[in-house]
């Protein structure tokens, strides 16, 4: 089974999606209990592919690798787009993120009602097409799980939103379908300027069809291709990561080989290239000042899709960064520390000035993730092993609590449809375990040591202070973030749930119950996970460490 | 001296109150009355392991691999060294008294068992503080505290003004502890550790030239940064100028907590960090810190000179002394440094818990009574009624005001002498700081002798309110107060009532001066005796201390000469109304509305127009489709229309169709590219 791991992760939600399609209308309550179970066994597979993983080493692991789409266009040469799939260090934890958040997604997702069959069969797509774009080893294959994952999205927001769903559903497409737009431009300029070297010594005749490429073949080929020596019919582009990632296989003097040195007016072509990949990861991210699809696409949502959209799918924005932007652009990237950098610094610093004027509840924790992704991206600049270890492990310590905060969130819009943080009092009066858990979450959030918010925020400020390029008064300036973390929590602790209780709509006082204990299960597994992550960070590291350490050592 | 592993025994010192905290608050209420005595056993199991630990006067070591990136590894360690090790006794001693007398404050209190699991969880963090073996460690254990100071200040969190001082405390923490964070951040970077079995060694490696007193550096400036950024987590929990403002709001909590944690320990940890870090403190760094101080020190003793509310008072007064700590490590001294704060655990803790028993003994039992059993107007003449209370008092205060015969006037005076030296050495400038600090120590005279009248002197103030029937408190309460009593007296300390330098303590930490100033002591007696005189007299004549003074009718909020001042700040008047809205939040809550505004304002409203203009465009250039253009492109679009008529029957409304066409023509796409190979 391990040769197909990976592909049944991105299946079997697939297959899920089509048979909630066709389940019949009669028996529509049991497809929460069907989506539950595939996210239940999605969580199993990648506990699977955990456990199969070797965590010494560097290189990616569990390669699926079929050709797919083979185009000969004469002259041009060929289309070769391959059907790869693979994990390494850097994208198993996201893997696993994702898989225990669609869990979670599902679990909070049972109170549907409306058009089950769509929101389920929209969900279990979402689920496929997320893993999809952490597994996929093909950039054709990654933008095409990139892209189809605006799709469900725009409609679980657009349907089963809150008042203004259709702007917030229209804000959220416009601007993620802009930013794929820039990856996508990105893409095809890339895929013209590499080739696959193992297909292309195939086409030359080097190699047979079925024999192993060895690495002298693979030598051969580029030292052909760098003198010139290859018909151009002969040459099989490709989309592959691997082959993207080392300029051996860029054809001399295409755009965006490392060495031609093209420029475009008096910029080169590949810092051009550059800033239009983080332009489309920046919006997914996201970086200010491009994300003011995010406090309403996520005041909107539905709790459960709030919880995916902060949980997961700002972390594709993050996983792009570190494997194609970093992946095909290193030195672009660690020229551009310091604008990027600065970048992050202002989403968090700005992200937390928002936080703390928000009145809405589900607002103001949107606008926090804002604040707490800007140390992805701080990390990310900073190029370093801490910085970079700290960016996968803040991504993943964000997913857990923005998940929770999202949940609690949830709890109140369930009971009142009202989030407005004044309109409550000492809600600690009727709602003990409630204001617990909110506590907890709070306080990991803001990060107490202990909990995972902390080393995320710990080994990214590490990172970038120890980056030379990078001058200190930036990640200086970005502690700023945690104490606003503080204050905007913690006041909203003190304002909601403390002091004599008090709700402005007297008339729904009795909905004010505490949790059920569906609830409290959910948001107590997440908090432990954040305890032990928090604890033993080595969880994470051990994984996300020697795949980082490799890929700087292969940078050199 | 060798480096050993840590004995396992003392890993003990910090699971068990980790493992009360976490079993109490599982058990919840059913513990009872069985909770303090539970905490107060495991304390005194703890100390007594102190004890035994205490004797071996070595630094010890516990390293834990805590994150492995690569080839790059961030250790945790732990420690016991001398300071170490007097740190551990004083916390659990005091922490000890103090749960035993917590046994009968809060006896009446339904959570009392969640109010000692947050104290075993607040000794777990204060001991990790003490124990640490890196700055990030202490770090760690910091924020540890400030969580358990949170919950203990906020235990009442049905008042209002518990829930928002906590929070107060919480954030004005946090900004000395971004500065903290920061610091250690760049001594890791520029030394690779911030271990402190290395970094002394380290930082001989550090890019720092000793250039002499006179031109500096960059390296020593770099160096300097360091030393006052990592002060800045002194600030915050020391609560130095100008962080200091949660700390008189955190008496919001019960009384034997501020007593354990605003007055003997946690507070005390700013000292102890500079303690351990004193090394590498830069000249012009160690100015900053002394100038820092003194100002604490001047206006935490002025405002207790004003003061109605006595835990408010004493909460001023240990602002103020701390100052004074923070003086001592400014001007090289941390050793005096700490002896201070030793000496002055057991006084101000027994000062806290004996003004706990005086509010204990006038609260009303009808709780909607319009009295503030806290308001020293509202008191006086107890002296009769709480004999126990009244003598705990006074040699607590005695102690506090710095007179001879008890523990205080030891401390202080070291650390007077000691800055006399060092201004003797480097200049006439440097006579600022031990003037200052004499002046000082005759206001602290001034306002503890004026709270000792206003308490437990003169007429009773409070028999107006029927009900009010103060008693003696039972001996489960005046036994602690009475052992802190005890402890403030000179002989535990030094033989010699008059001189500091002799006694153990200093000679322990191996610190023996090479000047020494013999005259210090007469001075600061003959300063206090001024004062003494001053407030004996305003005690006696002019009606007490009810009667204004001249400066506090200038000070007076209400005053003409407060007018121009209100119009330069007119946060000028920080009172208790608009407090929360002032002081440091309000400027935060001026950015974060800027921001908001920018965000509505201009980048969404951007974004809309642009959106707008983009619809704006495509009715344009539908109109000039529909007039311009040719028949040709009438019958491109003709077609176009067509096919729209087609697309428009799936659009019935259902997402199930929508869904349905997209995932069908996504799969005959891929079906299409995969069947032409």
């Amino acid at each position: 089974m391990s040769d197909y791991l990976l592909s049944l992760l991105i299946f079997v939600p697939l297959a899920g999606a089509l048979l909630a399609l066709l389940w019949p209308a009669r028996r529509v309550q049991d497809l929460r209990v069907l989506t539950t179970a595939i996210c239940g066994l999605e969580v199993l597979l990648s506990l699977f592919v955990y456990f199969g993983f070797d965590k010494s080493s560097a290189g990616y692991q569990f390669r699926e690798t079929v050709d797919w789409i083979t185009l000969s266009l004469g002259g041009l040469g060929t289309v070769s787009v391959d059907y790869a799939l693979a994990v390494d260090g850097i994208s198993l934890p996201l893997v696993l993120l994702a898989a225990v958040v669609m869990l979670v997604g599902a679990i909070s997702s049972w109170h549907i009602t409306k058009r089950q069959r769509a929101y389920f069969s929209l969900y279990l797509l979402l689920s496929g097409t997320v893993l999809g774009c952490f597994l996929a080893q093909d950039f054709f294959l990654f933008y095409l799980f990139f892209e189809f994952m605006l799709l469900p999205m725009y409609f679980l927001i657009g349907l089963w939103g809150g008042p203004r769903r259709e702007y917030a559903a229209i804000k959220f497409f416009v601007y993620t379908f802009l930013g794929s737009l820039l990856i996508l431009i990105v893409m095809i300029g890339l895929y013209l300027s590499a080739i696959n070297p193992v297909e292309t010594a195939q086409a030359v005749g080097l190699l047979g069809l079925g024999d192993a490429p060895n690495a002298g073949v693979i030598l051969q080929i580029q030292q052909a291709l760098a003198q010139g020596f290859i018909e151009p019919g002969q040459l099989v582009h490709t989309f592959r990561f691997e082959y993207l990632a080392d300029a051996a296989n860029y054809l001399p003097g295409a755009w965006l080989n490392p060495a031609s040195g093209i420029f475009l007016g008096d910029t080169p072509v590949r810092i051009w290239a550059f800033w239009l990949l983080f332009a489309g990861f920046a919006v997914k991210l996201p970086v200010v000042p491009v994300h003011t699809w995010l406090p309403d696409a996520h005041v909107e949502a539905p709790t459960a899709i709030s919880v995916v959209l902060a949980g997961i799918l700002l972390k594709i924005g993050g996983y792009g960064f570190i494997r194609i932007v970093d992946g095909f652009f290193p030195q672009e990237a660690f020229f551009s520390s310091v604008p990027l950098a600065l970048l992050a610094m202002i989403s968090i610093v700005y992200g937390g000035f928002n936080a703390l004027a928000q009145s809405d509840l589900k607002k103001m924790i949107a606008y926090s993730s804002v604040s707490h992704m800007g140390f992805v991206l701080l990390g990310i600049a900073a190029f370093t092993a801490e910085g970079i270890n700290g960016a996968i492990y803040q991504m993943v310590s964000h997913g857990v609590l923005s998940a929770m905060l999202f949940l609690l969130a949830g709890v109140l819009s369930d009971r009142t449809h009202d989030r407005q943080i004044e309109h409550y009092r000492g809600l600690i009066g009727p709602m003990p375990r409630y204001t617990v858990l909110t506590g907890v979450a709070f306080f990991a959030s803001l990060g107490l040591p202990g909990f995972s918010g902390f080393v995320g925020e710990l080994f990214t400020l590490m990172g970038a202070f120890r980056a030379d390029q990078i001058p200190a008064w930036i990640p200086a300036l970005s502690t700023l973030g945690i104490m606003l973390a503080a204050a905007y929590f913690l006041w909203t602790l003190q304002r909601m749930f403390f002091g004599g209780f008090w709700y402005s709509n007297s008339a729904e006082v009795p909905a004010l119950t505490d949790l059920t204990r569906r609830e409290i299960g959910l948001l107590m597994a997440l908090a432990v996970l954040t305890l032990l992550l928090g604890l033993f960070p080595n969880l994470l590291f051990s994984m996300s460490g020697p795949t980082v350490q490799g890929w700087f050592e292969g940078m050199g | 001296m060798p480096a050993t592993d840590l004995p396992i025994s003392a890993l003990l010192l910090l699971v068990m109150p980790l493992l009360a905290a976490i079993g109490l608050g599982v058990t919840g209420r059913r513990a009872g009355n069985a909770a303090g005595w539970i905490a107060a056993a495991i304390t005194l199991a703890g100390l007594l392991l102190s004890i035994s630990l205490f004797s071996q006067n070595e630094i010890s070591l516990f390293h834990y691999d805590w994150a492995k990136l690569g080839t790059y590894t961030l250790r945790l360690s732990l420690r016991l060294d001398y300071l170490g090790g007097l740190m551990l006794l004083l916390v659990h001693f005091v922490a000890l008294l103090v749960q035993i007398y917590s046994i009968a404050y809060m006896r009446t209190d339904a959570a009392r068992v969640r109010y000692f699991a947050f104290i075993q969880l607040f000794i777990f963090s204060m001991l990790g503080i003490v124990m640490a073996g890196s700055l990030l460690m202490m770090y760690v254990f910091w924020e540890l505290v400030g969580l358990s100071s949170y919950l203990l200040i906020g235990f009442w969190y049905h008042k209002p003004r518990a829930a928002w001082a906590a929070k107060k405390a919480f954030i004005l923490n946090r900004i000395g502890d971004a500065a903290f964070l920061t610091g250690i951040l760049l001594l890791l970077h520029y030394t690779g550790t911030t271990d402190f079995s290395v970094l002394p060694a380290d930082l001989s490696s550090f890019p720092y030239q000793q250039t002499g007193p006179v031109t500096l550096s960059v390296d020593e400036w770099l160096l300097t940064a360091i030393g006052l950024l990592l002060f800045g987590g002194c600030i915050g929990k020391s609560a130095q100028f100008p962080l200091s403002a949660w700390l008189p709001d955190a008496m919001e909590g019960p009384t034997p907590v501020s007593a354990l944690i605003h007055a003997a320990t946690m507070v005390a940890a700013g000292i102890f960090l500079l303690a351990r870090i004193a090394f590498l403190l830069t000249p012009t760094a160690q100015l900053v810190i002394a100038v820092i101080g003194t100002i604490t020190m001047l206006h935490g003793a002025w405002k207790a000179m004003y003061e109605w509310d006595i835990k408010r008072l004493l909460a001023y007064s240990t602002i103020s002394q701390l100052g004074l700590m923070v003086l001592a490590v400014g001007i090289g001294s941390w050793q005096v440094a700490m002896f201070h704060l030793f000496t002055h655990a057991f006084f101000k803790a027994g000062l806290f818990l004996s003004a706990g028993s005086v509010i204990h003994a006038l609260s009303p039992h009808d709780v909607k009574a319009r009295f503030d059993p806290q308001d020293m107007r509202n008191m006086g003449g107890l002296r009769t009624v709480m004999p126990w209370t009244f003598i705990c008092y006074v040699i607590c205060a005695a102690a506090l005001a710095g007179i001879p015969l008890f523990s205080g006037f030891l401390s202080k005076d070291a650390i007077f002498a000691m800055a006399f030296v060092r201004a003797a050495e480097a200049g006439s400038f440097w006579y600022l700081f031990p003037i200052v600090a004499v002046l000082a120590a005759g206001l602290t005279a001034f306002y503890m002798v004026r709270q000792v009248w206003l308490i437990f002197m003169g007429k009773a103030r409070f028999a107006r309110v029927a009900g009010i029937h103060p008693h003696e408190s039972p001996a489960l309460m005046w036994g602690p107060m009475a052992v802190l009593a005890a402890g403030s007296l000179f002989f535990w300390f030094s033989v010699n009532p008059l001189d500091g330098f002799s006694g153990w303590f200093l000679n322990g930490m191996e610190y023996a001066p090479l000047a020494h100033a013999t005259w210090v002591p007469l001075l600061s007696v003959i300063v206090t005796g001024i004062f003494l005189g001053l407030v004996f007299r305003r005690a006696r004549r002019y009606g007490g201390f009810f009667r204004p003074s001249r400066l506090e009718r200038i000070s007076d909020r209400n005053s003409p000469w407060r007018i121009p001042l209100r119009r330069i700040n007119p946060y000028a008047d920080h009172n208790e109304a608009t407090q929360h809205q002032t002081f440091f939040l309000i400027f935060f809550q001026k950015v974060a509305n800027f921001c908001a505004g920018f965000e509505r304002n201009i980048i969404d409203s951007l974004v809309n127009i642009v959106a707008r203009l983009t619809v704006v465009l495509a009715h344009m250039i539908r109109w000039t489709d529909r007039h311009i253009t040719d028949g040709g492109v009438k019958l491109i679009v003709g077609t176009a229309r067509g096919a729209g008529q087609v697309v428009r029957l799936f659009q019935n409304g259902k997402i199930q169709s929508y869904f349905l066409v997209t995932f069908v023509s996504v799969l005959l796409l891929l079906l299409w590219l995969t069947l032409i190979n």
